[in-house]
């Protein structure tokens, strides 16, 4: 399990950010030299060959998304990257922005040239003042040193990058609320067709890729596609910038090559493995929309279809750790209040579903539930989504029903438990102090 | 553009290149349930009650934003389909209040038919609701309940793209959301009442109709909004013989879905309480009630009397046939003094013309206006009134004019109310009836012949304006009164070449277009 530091080859130490001028020294910008002197479609068909997936969660191919873009339209075309980071477990965006930002601005700027757009918005989670900053800060840099703005490198191009600050909905992640926020509107997703690449930022043909994704861009273009392949496999090229969380010894992030790394040595090897000496119980490998993995699957690559193959995604790379004394029932409760309080409402399935799973859940969590509760939540899931259903608008109404189906499925007997034990093991030992504590108040 | 061929639940149609699923299977008459979706506004697909089986997809697809495409093979009723209707039908009805006996909705309530049609017959849900707030004032028009709005977003879309006010918004998250305007700010397009007809629930109510009455109990009819000469088609609701409300009634060639909120109030004018029951006559300067056939006479010898000096005001509210029937009246006197009294309205982009007048267009191609020689109503201030007959219309407006009236040695009036002109200046008065009372037809403002019908019956005595005109004219030897509106029609058809090969009949539901090159 080598690691395979590539983006964050020459990050600074956590806390600090690579100047722009400690970049250059480092070859940073070459790949925009470079780049401004091809075609824009050469720039795509190299991604295309590089084969490089969405790294947002839903792995799209990001050169085949390039090639959607129609051309001559008339119509400015924009380049949208997203970081949001909001989905839980996820915290790996954060680590470029922070600390290689002008890995990213290099990236927004060449996929412009690519893709023919003048104006990239980085939407960056409002959370995380920290990346905003560091952001602006080093675009400022890059503007003074002629790497963004009116005459990109002398090249007497322009192209301008801005730093969008997202108010906290999770919603705005997913990549047409995201739009909608950026235009001034309520972060609402929007319905496809038509596709974004068509119609997105005020009408306009508009691409939208992960942080990550364009981070890798640079890479791509500066070494070439065959030395981009040599890490990953077929499936899943280049490393992977992975966020390890929960319960183990040192939680983290770290960049490997997802061919040659499993999930389990994510968590024994670079994690520390499970804290306190204790036992893996469940792993959410992708970040907590995706099902969960009980301890047994995880002796599998981290590319796209070795997780898959396990029964979950790879998703956005957040890796959740859970050890053997966590109750599956809490968890739930914690997810589906998460998805609950996060759904935009504009969908009927998902704005009445979310809720509805998370008062079941509660209910078996707290003890009121019965047996056949436990059913209704595997049956109101259905009814909502979930994988290859297509019943809402956008994918977050799927992202509460595949943790829910998949905890049921691994882990019933905790749900059982808690039915018949009168709750959660968590949630008997709160009422239980509340039962103290009233107690002792009136004692 | 090409057509395109598809299958639907096993029928072969085909639409245009571009058309929805939703729109072809329409073609077929095979209304897919929907909520959110409305052929007037654009596609939102929130309500995700249209999803549909499409055959080589792997997962349903909202029928409202699938473009058809050449060999398509679509299912509305297969079992997938059907179940996710069914999905959906219970999620929408988890949180919904349920309060159909009190809710002006039922009995024209989507979320009813739909529940009816294929929802289940109990809920699986076993928690308290999700509380909201309830009649909630929108403006003094429109009254809103949050708990039972669906959020499909028909009402903020309406207002945003087709009344051109961004006046409502959602707030709050998730089934939290709500539907709401601005703070401190109320709806302020007069356009606004279209968004309770087009509310799929009973979430937007019409304060003013509200608790009136419950929809299965009012006697609907088609006919045409008389407050402007765009001529909106209108359903009509009435009970106990009096008009509840007007809802816009589809006409692409005309309203489309849409009609503005001062020609849907303005119906107030049928019930009131100084409505004309019985024909009057002048006698020691008092009006008291006489028969139909004295008045008459005495409208008659007074009309021949005045003869060509006769002063005559015909109204643009009137039919196109009994505007036809005055004409005959006016020609037989040999009068050239005839002239319509212009009425002001609000001018927009959308529909409001900006004359009041409904049947403004039908006066302009029959020729009511003066003759060479004519007093003008503009010129009936200047000289002395001899004798002037206000055919349908009033003078309360212009005072001066009534103190002339005041010494006209006679003054015919017909009118469905008994106005100040009534009051002050008639000699005779012949109590008409008002466009919700009678068969007729009016042209509108783009020269579309558009019929009307009888709502509600007139009070007392009162009668048609077209068969006291008739009546009137045989007596003063202008050819046998028409026995029926239509009669008049076909007798104006046969004189007028725009109006040639026209009946009420033949106007069918959406009016025809009279032929006005001709009339020019
Ligand atoms: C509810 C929801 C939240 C999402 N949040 C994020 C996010 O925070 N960051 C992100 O990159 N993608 C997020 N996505 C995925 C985006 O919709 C989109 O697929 C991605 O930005 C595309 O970029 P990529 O192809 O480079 O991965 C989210 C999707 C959903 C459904
Ligand atoms: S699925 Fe949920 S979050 Fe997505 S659009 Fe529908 S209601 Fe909003
Ligand atoms: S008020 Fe009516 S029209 Fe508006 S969103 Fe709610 S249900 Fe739809
Ligand atoms: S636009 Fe004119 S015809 Fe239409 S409803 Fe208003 S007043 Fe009546």
């Amino acid at each position: 399990m080598p690691l395979a530091p590539r983006l964050m080859k020459d990050a600074p130490p956590i806390g600090r950010r690579q100047t722009h001028d400690e970049y250059v020294a480092a070859g940073g910008y070459d790949a925009l030299q470079k780049a401004l002197g091809m075609k824009p479609e050469e720039i795509t068909q190299q991604v295309l060959e590089a084969g490089v997936r969405g790294r947002g969660g839903a792995g799209f191919p990001a050169g085949r998304k390039w090639t959607f873009v129609p051309k001559n339209t008339g119509k400015p075309v924009y380049l949208a990257c997203n970081a949001d980071e909001s989905e839980p477990g996820c915290f790996k965006d954060r680590q470029i922005m922070e600390r290689v930002p002008h890995l990213l601005i290099e990236g927004c700027v060449i996929a412009c040239r690519a893709i023919g757009a003048q104006s990239a918005f980085i939407y960056c989670r409002g959370e995380y003042p920290h990346s905003v900053r560091a952001l602006e800060e080093a675009l400022a840099e890059a503007r003074a040193a002629g790497k963004v703005g009116n005459d990109v490198l002398g090249s007497g191009w322009r192209c301008d990058v801005w730093v969008h600050k997202g108010a906290g909905a999770y919603i705005c992640g997913e990549e047409t609320g995201l739009l909608s926020s950026i235009e001034g509107g309520r972060g609402y997703p929007r319905i496809k067709p038509p596709f974004p690449a068509v119609e997105g930022l005020w009408g306009c043909p508009t691409i939208i890729n992960n942080v990550e994704t364009l981070a890798n861009v640079p890479v791509i273009v500066r070494d070439g596609v065959a030395a981009f392949k040599a890490a990953g496999d077929d499936d899943t090229t280049g490393t992977r910038l992975v966020g390890i969380s929960g319960h183990v010894e040192r939680p983290g992030h770290v960049e490997i090559d997802p061919a040659k790394t499993t999930i389990r040595e994510l968590i024994e090897v670079h994690a520390g493995g499970v804290w306190k000496g204790r036992k893996l119980k469940a792993v959410i490998p992708g970040g907590s929309s995706v099902p969960v993995l009980p301890a047994s699957a995880i002796d599998v690559p981290f590319t796209y279809g070795a997780v898959r193959n396990a029964g979950s995604l790879a998703g956005a790379a957040g890796v959740i750790v859970m050890d053997e004394t966590t109750c599956m029932v809490d968890a739930l409760v914690n997810l589906m209040q998460f998805y609950h309080h996060e759904s935009c409402g504009q969908c009927t399935p998902c704005r009445e579903g979310t809720g509805w799973l998370e008062k079941l859940v509660t209910r078996i969590w707290k003890g009121e539930g019965a047996a056949r509760d436990i059913d209704l939540l595997d049956s109101v899931a259905d009814t909502i989504g979930g994988a290859q259903a297509g019943k809402t608008i956008c994918f977050l109404a799927d992202s509460a029903v595949m943790p829910t189906k998949s905890f049921l499925k691994h882990f019933r007997a905790d749900f059982v438990r808690a039915v018949e034990e009168g709750g959660s093991p968590v949630w008997r030992a709160r009422a239980g102090q509340g039962a103290r504590a009233a107690a002792g108040a009136h004692g | 553009m090409a057509d395109v061929k598809l299958t639907i639940d096993g029928r072969e149609v085909e639409v245009p290149r571009g058309t929805t699923v939703i729109q072809a299977a329409r073609k077929l008459g095979t209304d897919v349930p929907h909520y959110c979706w409305h052929p007037g506004l654009k596609v939102a697909g929130n309500c995700r009650i249209c999803l549909v089986e499409v055959e080589g997809m792997p997962t349903v697809q909202i029928s409202c934003n699938l473009e058809v495409r050449e060999g398509m093979v679509v299912h509305t009723e297969s079992a997938k389909a059907k179940q996710a209707r069914r999905d959906v039908m219970e999620l929408l009805l988890i949180n919904h209040p349920l309060d159909c006996p009190i809710c002006d909705q039922a009995g024209e309530c989507k979320l009813q038919e739909y529940s009816f049609e294929f929802g289940s017959d109990g809920s699986r849900f076993q928690f308290p609701k999700v509380h909201k707030p309830k009649h909630v004032r929108f403006s003094e028009k429109v009254t809103f309940d949050a708990e039972r709005c669906i959020l499909c977003t028909r009402c903020v879309r309406f207002l945003d793209e087709v009344a051109g006010r961004d006046e409502l918004d959602i707030v709050n998250r998730g089934d939290r959301n709500e539907i709401a305007v601005a703070r401190g700010a109320e709806l302020t397009s007069p356009y606004q009442m279209n968004i309770v007809d087009i509310c799929p629930v009973g979430a937007l109510t019409s304060t003013d109709f509200r608790f009136k009455s419950r929809v299965w109990f009012l006697k609907q009819t088609r006919t045409v909004c008389p407050s402007c000469s765009r001529g909106c088609n209108v359903t009509a609701g009435a009970r106990w013989n009096r008009l509840l409300r007007l809802v816009p009634a589809e006409n692409q060639a005309v309203n489309r879905w849409w009609m503005c909120d001062d020609g849907r109030l303005a119906i107030g004018h049928v019930g009131a309480d100084d409505r004309l029951g019985a024909p009057l006559v002048r006698k020691d300067g008092a009006l008291v009630e006489t028969t139909w056939d004295e008045a008459l006479r005495a409208a008659a010898d007074g009309l021949r009397a005045a003869g060509a000096n006769l002063l005559a005001l015909v109204s643009a509210r009137l039919t196109n046939e009994e505007l036809f029937l005055a004409r005959r009246i006016l020609d037989a006197l040999g009068t050239p003094h005839r002239d319509v009294k212009p009425r002001a309205w609000e001018r927009d982009e959308l529909l409001r013309t900006g004359d009041g007048n409904p049947n403004a267009e039908g006066a302009r191609i029959l020729g009511i206006a003066p003759r060479a020689g004519g007093r003008g109503l503009a010129a009936w201030g200047g000289s002395a009134i001899g004798a002037a007959f206000l055919c349908g219309e009033d003078l309360d407006d212009r005072p001066e004019l009534l103190d002339a009236l005041a010494k006209a040695s006679f003054v015919l009036v017909l009118d469905s109310r008994e106005t100040a002109t009534v009051k002050r200046v008639a000699t005779v008065v012949l109590p008409g009836v008002t466009s919700f009372e009678k068969d007729g037809s009016f042209t509108n403002v783009d020269g579309r012949v558009q019929r009307l019908l009888p709502v509600v019956s007139a009070p007392g005595d009162a009668r048609p304006d077209w068969r006291v005109l008739g009546e009137l004219g045989a007596l003063l030897g202008c050819g046998a009164a028409p026995r029926s509106a239509d009669e008049a029609l076909r007798a104006l058809a046969a004189a007028e070449p725009a109006f040639a090969g026209l009946s009420l009949g033949r106007l069918g539901a959406l009016g025809r277009e009279a032929a006005r090159e001709a009339a020019r």
